[in-house]
């Protein structure tokens, strides 16, 4: 989809540049760290893959949705992206938008901001060395926002534990029995 | 006096020392610690202010409390008395912007090899912004 008046900007919700590297290999469009989620508190971002769509003016044409809008990660998922690249491609286009791009995306609660705001002092605790005061602060967090996989997820790693693992899926199957509650748009092919 | 650690866009510092759990500046330097400055008609920053009334929830003494000044200007905050941290959240109202009426709130983030960019660095471009990870 090259273009001149288009561009993917992608950003990392993560602390590990070397893993993002490995999955940013051969990519040339800008790949962003944001190790600290200003991400997530700026557009209400509680999982990933997300994407927002963009326009020339910088005003949001479709909001948060639940997408893999670029080859990222696409080998871990049997997820089909070629609706949401046919979508982008008649965009770009002739601006032209799904429907539910209209979508009223709701906006974090105090606890879901005050969360994040746990998690980056656990991230800046952890990187100093004080791994006590960084467990409390994940925990922390992890209490006010027990199914954000911002912060909920994003924490394993940082906390020696695997993001694939058995904490995850029973996360997991609580989001969904909670009937998946994403800030954002999830489409019908990815539900 | 100690040094107080501020989480904001970036990792600042202040000089302030903490009272019952409070973190205390001296006026002179909020700026530098939030980026908002005490004046007569309220919290300022950039052509805005906010009003603080008789400045009452925000003073101890002759200091300002750094997480009241926050609330005052609708900033969240989680204070750590114990680690010497203030962690300053965006404004609120930045992200109901975006929400309610579409404004794509900028940001600045170092890409692989440390350059920064700014979403505003492309306008003029479609943009599709992609959060993504490894875990």
């Amino acid at each position: 989809m090259a273009d001149d008046g288009f561009l993917v900007i992608a950003v990392a919700i993560d602390e590990n540049i070397d893993e993002v590297r490995v999955l940013a290999e051969n990519i040339t469009y800008p790949v962003l760290m944001d190790p600290d989620h200003i991400l997530t508190e700026l557009y209400a971002i509680s999982n990933v893959p997300a994407v927002v769509w963009i326009d020339e003016d910088g005003r949001i044409s479709r909001p948060n949705a639940y997408e893999f809008g670029s080859d990222l990660l696409s080998e871990f998922t049997g997820r089909t992206r070629s609706a949401h690249f046919d979508q982008i491609r008649e965009w770009v286009h002739s601006g032209a938008v799904p429907e539910d791009a209209s979508s009223q995306i709701a906006d974090l609660s105090e606890d879901e901001v005050a969360a994040r705001l746990h998690f980056r002092l656990a991230a800046h605790l952890r990187r100093n060395g004080d791994e006590d005061g960084a467990s409390r602060h994940f925990d922390a967090a992890a209490r006010l926002a027990p199914l954000d996989f911002t912060v909920v997820r994003a924490a394993m790693p940082l906390q020696g534990e695997s993001p694939f693992g058995e904490e995850f899926f029973k996360i997991l199957a609580e989001y969904e029995a909670a009937g998946t509650p994403f800030h954002g748009i999830i489409p019908a092919s990815e539900a | 006096m100690t040094t107080i650690t501020i989480l904001g866009d970036e990792v600042a510092t202040a000089t302030g020392e903490w009272a019952d759990g409070r973190p205390l500046v001296e006026p002179d330097a909020l700026s530098a610690a939030v980026g908002w400055t005490l004046k007569p008609e309220g919290l300022c920053r950039d052509d805005q202010c906010v009003l603080v009334g008789d400045g009452s929830a925000i003073r101890v003494g002759d200091k300002l409390d750094l997480a009241a000044v926050a609330n005052a200007v609708d900033q969240p905050t989680v204070v750590d008395s114990d680690a010497g941290i203030v962690v300053l959240g965006q404004p609120n109202a930045t992200r109901q912007a975006a929400l309610r009426d579409r404004q794509a709130p900028d940001f600045t983030l170092a890409d692989l090899d440390g350059t920064l960019h700014r979403l505003s660095d492309y306008t003029g471009k479609k943009r599709l912004l992609v959060a993504f990870s490894s875990w």
